[in-house]
């Protein structure tokens, strides 16, 4: 009867497996009722359902959408994996959102100061990020392994910090300039030569994908090795799975707690990475804000999985780039935001309910194991 | 196998004599049922978990009147029998017929509404409440639309405390009452709710000697006035003492009914293990010159800085088996986490000469301490993980389970295979989750790792609790042969026999200090007991 004896949060966070292809049934299931919902939506808002995803998907395929889908997820993915780090072993940073802007502040200031030539100040640029990213998360680590706060009320405040810190030095006294033929002001621009190309992988657009789609591959890659394959991330998972286990077997809970947010943190930071040596090349008062909340979303949706996560990116970039037509045919791109908060709640029942039917679904492979036997040895159950 | 059926001659010999009239709530039906019907009865029952059969085909019959002994290992599926009874669980196959009805119950309400109540273990009562609070609580009496009519819940509780001979107030806060007076309102709880045939699950567990005889009395009162009682317990002596019928289950299935005039503790042990009773005697001694383990002054604190383990010290040596007895909650637990380095301590801890009282305990595990954690689910297993990932747990700094930072994945696989092989654990691969595995499984899969990190010094805590005998046998074999090599080994049990027969030293604490030293080659699992309650102290 143990299976069931998992919390909901475990199932939640998916530190309770889910075997093959059911792990597939639960998304799809979810985005599907989701669909429905959203179609009810649209019946009631006078929009036609059917039609509007097919708009949505014939614009969703043109190559510039595409590109534009791809580079979304880029950003999200990065966000996802930041959150996974810590719900592998029930932290909930939920000041990824901080952690990124602050993060993308000040390596855009530091990057448009030119302090190193060339590819030199991107690599400069990008460890920036990640160290402010881990040092504004340490702060809520420390707060945990010291003084016992919880990290999802640091985080949220720090949240707020961190915009009152980011309005206060991105101001033409501090870090920032004026941005030429505009009101808008930013950071200086980082200098051609630390720019990252874009790639042109999808024919048919000029525009192209983030030249660090790649970073993020191969931090999905990193995440997962590092989880699956080493002592770290054994001892990361084993906190997660039960605190006391992993307290008698010798791990460090208090540090592992530090190192998680730190490697959370510093993830973060690679969130503003794409757009910044990509795209906007400063940081700006325009800059994407809220990316670390859609994270928190894609990495419930994905299940912590680098995969899982990687389609609910696509899925979430997908939606995102192609809502921007919706306006044309007089629908409102709202319906989008309400697919999405959909899916995440959805997906949430989706996973209960697979896990329960899974339970049953063993107890009956179990029995009929049993029934092909001769009455073998029972054990008696666990007391 | 057709299980066994209560094969005593006759309707229930014990009569009426002087039957109180009882006014409430005795259903229309009841009054009918001639007393050869049995109370309860169940045919063909089975339930399955996961990876378990917890029940296979029990057959049981509860006679009237008669308090009807349900007898059995920790995990020989008693628990699960009883949820089953009052409609926790749904049993996967077989009928339960309650007066001769077939009933099939989907929860404890189904159960309470033919009149087969639950009165648990741990108590489930609110302590700042009144008994009669507690007692209405979830079936309120109602007075016109809103008010709760407290006046009649309150006569009747009297009438039922009156009639059974409870002797429960039902003003009386139920923090200020005692363990067997707690117990008490349980009982009334669920007379109240009309119940005329009560499970009892261990109710001894938490009662001391004198409330035992007061329970039994109320018992005896209870039958009397002919109502039905299943008693589960694993004691014998007072199932023998208590009991008008006695079935036996063992491994998940009936193994016999048997009358308790005609047998006796010894042979009704024998039915429940299934064999010969397996002992724990160490045969020479082992023990040599060198001193593993050595503890100083070991002092633990709890949060308010109170000492819960008190100045304690001792040596156990190589090839010595050190038990600590004592009743549980003395100490035990913290003096084992002081020593894995799992709490904070004062006091000297030297492992092979070394002192390792500020190392961590990862250093300790990693400088050969093995560790049986009292409770496996929460020390001892990631349970939702497979086998192999639980081999890694506590030597993740070791081979072959680890090569530099990496987990080495074959290698880990490989050893786990090679330790279900050897410490037999029955499993159908080493990528199930620990959770699918019994009890007993689990804990040979832990001792199987615990042993293969080539230990010197080896802490046992309660390292057969809730496990099957065979399981047992394994794992005294085990620490026998470990011994025999030259392990140390701190054992702590709540199993008199089993700390007996396996020690070569025996320390008794009480209240967190050692308060006797106990020779176990002339000592009776009684006199050991008389020590850990304090009674020993003068001796």
């Amino acid at each position: 009867m143990s299976p069931a004896g998992s919390s909901f949060t475990d199932r939640l966070l998916g530190r309770v497996r889910l075997g093959g292809l059911l792990s597939l049934a639960a998304p799809v299931l979810a985005i599907v009722f989701a669909g429905l919902i959203t179609s009810i939506v649209l019946l009631v808002t006078g929009g036609p359902p059917l039609e509007t995803l097919g708009v949505m998907v014939d614009y969703g395929v043109q190559p510039r959408t595409m590109v534009l889908t791809l580079n979304y997820a880029t950003t999200y993915y990065l966000s996802a994996l930041a959150v996974a780090v810590g719900f592998r072993m029930n932290l909930f940073n939920i000041g990824v959102d901080g952690q990124y802007r602050l993060a993308a502040l000040i390596a855009a200031a530091v990057g448009g100061a030119a302090v190193l030539p060339g590819p030199l100040n991107t690599v400069l640029v990008i460890v920036v990020a990640m160290l402010v990213g881990a040092g504004w998360a340490s702060i809520a680590g420390l707060l945990k392994v010291r003084r016992g706060v919880s990290e999802v009320i640091s985080t949220i405040m720090l949240n707020a910090i961190a915009t009152a810190l980011g309005a206060w030095l991105l101001n033409t006294d501090r870090l920032a300039v004026e941005v030429a033929g505009s009101n808008n002001i930013g950071t200086k621009p980082i200098p051609e030569a630390a720019r990252v190309p874009g790639l042109e992988i999808i024919p048919g657009t000029g525009t192209k994908v983030f030249g660090l789609i790649l970073l993020a591959v191969a931090m999905g890659v990193l995440y997962h090795v590092l989880l699956n394959r080493t002592r770290f991330g054994f001892d990361l998972r084993a906190t997660g799975r039960s605190e006391s286990a992993a307290v008698a077997s010798g791990v460090n809970v208090r540090k592992m707690v530090l190192i998680a947010m730190i490697m959370s943190g510093a993830m973060a930071g690679l969130i503003g990475m794409p757009q910044l040596l990509g795209a906007s090349y400063s940081y700006s008062l325009d800059f994407p804000t809220g990316l670390g909340f859609t994270g928190i979303a894609i990495a419930l949706l994905g299940r912590n999985h680098p995969v899982g996560i990687a389609l609910g990116a696509l899925l979430w970039g997908f939606l995102d780039a192609s809502s921007n037509i919706l306006q044309l045919h007089d629908i409102s791109p709202e319906i989008v935001a309400i697919m999405q908060g959909t899916i995440v709640l959805s997906v949430i029942v989706a996973y209960e309910l697979v896990h329960r039917y899974q339970i049953s679904a063993g107890q009956r492979r179990v029995s009929k194991e049993l029934a092909g036997k001769t009455p073998a040895q029972p054990e008696g159950a666990s007391a | 196998m057709k299980g066994p059926v209560d094969d005593s001659p006759g309707p229930s010999v014990r009569s009426h004599p002087h039957s109180l009239s009882v006014t409430w709530a005795v259903r229309a039906e009841e009054a009918v049922i001639s007393t050869s019907t049995p109370a309860v009865e169940l045919e063909g029952i089975t339930k399955r978990f996961p990876g378990v059969v917890a029940n296979r085909d029990i057959s049981l019959s509860v006679r009237q009147g008669h308090v009807h002994a349900v007898v059995g290992e920790n995990g020989a599926g008693k628990s699960t029998l009883m949820k089953i009874l009052y409609g926790m669980q749904r049993p996967d196959e077989g009928e339960i017929r309650v007066n001769g009805k077939p009933v099939s119950f989907r929860s404890p309400a189904d159960a309470i509404e033919v009149g087969v109540g639950m009165v648990h273990q741990h108590f489930m009562l609110a302590d700042n409440l009144t008994v009669l609070e507690n007692v209405v609580l979830g079936s309120e009496p109602r007075k016109g639309g809103l008010g709760l009519d407290f006046g009649s819940a309150r006569e009747r509780i009297r009438e039922i405390s009156r009639s059974y001979g409870l002797g429960v107030d039902p003003d009386a806060l139920v923090e200020d009452l005692g363990v067997g007076a707690r117990q008490r309102v349980e009982i009334l709880k669920v007379l109240y709710r009309g119940a005329r045939i009560l499970i009892l699950d261990e109710p001894t567990a938490v009662l001391v000697p004198h409330e035992v005889d007061e329970l039994f009395a109320n018992l005896r009162g209870l039958v009397r006035e002919g109502l039905t009682i299943i008693f589960i317990s694993h004691k014998l002596d007072e199932v023998l003492s208590v009991a008008d019928a006695i079935t036996v289950i063992r491994r998940g299935t009936t193994v016999a009914s048997v009358d308790p005039k005609d047998v006796t503790a010894r042979q009704l042990a024998e039915l429940m293990v299934g064999s010969e009773l397996p002992s724990p005697e160490t045969r020479e001694s082992t023990v040599t010159d060198t001193v593993e383990l050595s503890v100083r002054g070991l002092t633990v604190r709890s949060a308010d800085g109170r000492p819960v383990v008190d100045d304690v010290s001792f040596d156990i040596r190589k090839g010595e088996v050190l038990g600590i007895a004592g009743v549980e909650g003395n100490g035990q637990a913290e003096l084992v986490e002081a020593i894995m380095g799992m709490r904070a301590v004062e006091g000297e801890i030297r492992l092979g000469g070394q002192d390792i009282s500020a190392w961590p305990t990862l250093r300790r595990r990693e400088a050969g301490i093995g560790y049986i954690p009292e409770d496996r689910h929460r020390h001892g297993l990631l349970l939702e993980a497979p086998l192999w990932e639980n081999r890694i747990l506590g030597h993740q700094t070791r081979r072959p389970n680890v090569k530099g930072p990496w987990i080495d994945r074959s290698g880990a696989r490989a050893d786990t295979r090679r330790i279900v092989e050897e410490y037999d654990v029955r499993t159908p691969g080493i990528d199930v989750d620990a959770a699918a595995l019994s009890g007993g499984n689990q804990q040979k899969l832990i001792v199987g790792r615990e042993m293969s990190g080539d230990p010197v010094f080896l802490i046992a805590s309660h390292p057969t609790r809730g496990v099957d005998v065979g399981a047992q046998a394994a794992i005294w074999d085990h620490l026998r042969a470990a011994r025999a090599a030259g392990l140390a080994v701190l054992l702590i049990s709540a199993d008199l026999d089993e700390l007996i027969g396996l020690s070569d030293t025996l320390k008794v604490i009480l209240r967190g200090r050692i308060v006797a030293d106990v020779d176990p080659r002339d000592v009776t699992p009684e006199r050991l007991g008389s020590a850990m309650t304090g009674a020993g102290e003068a001796a």
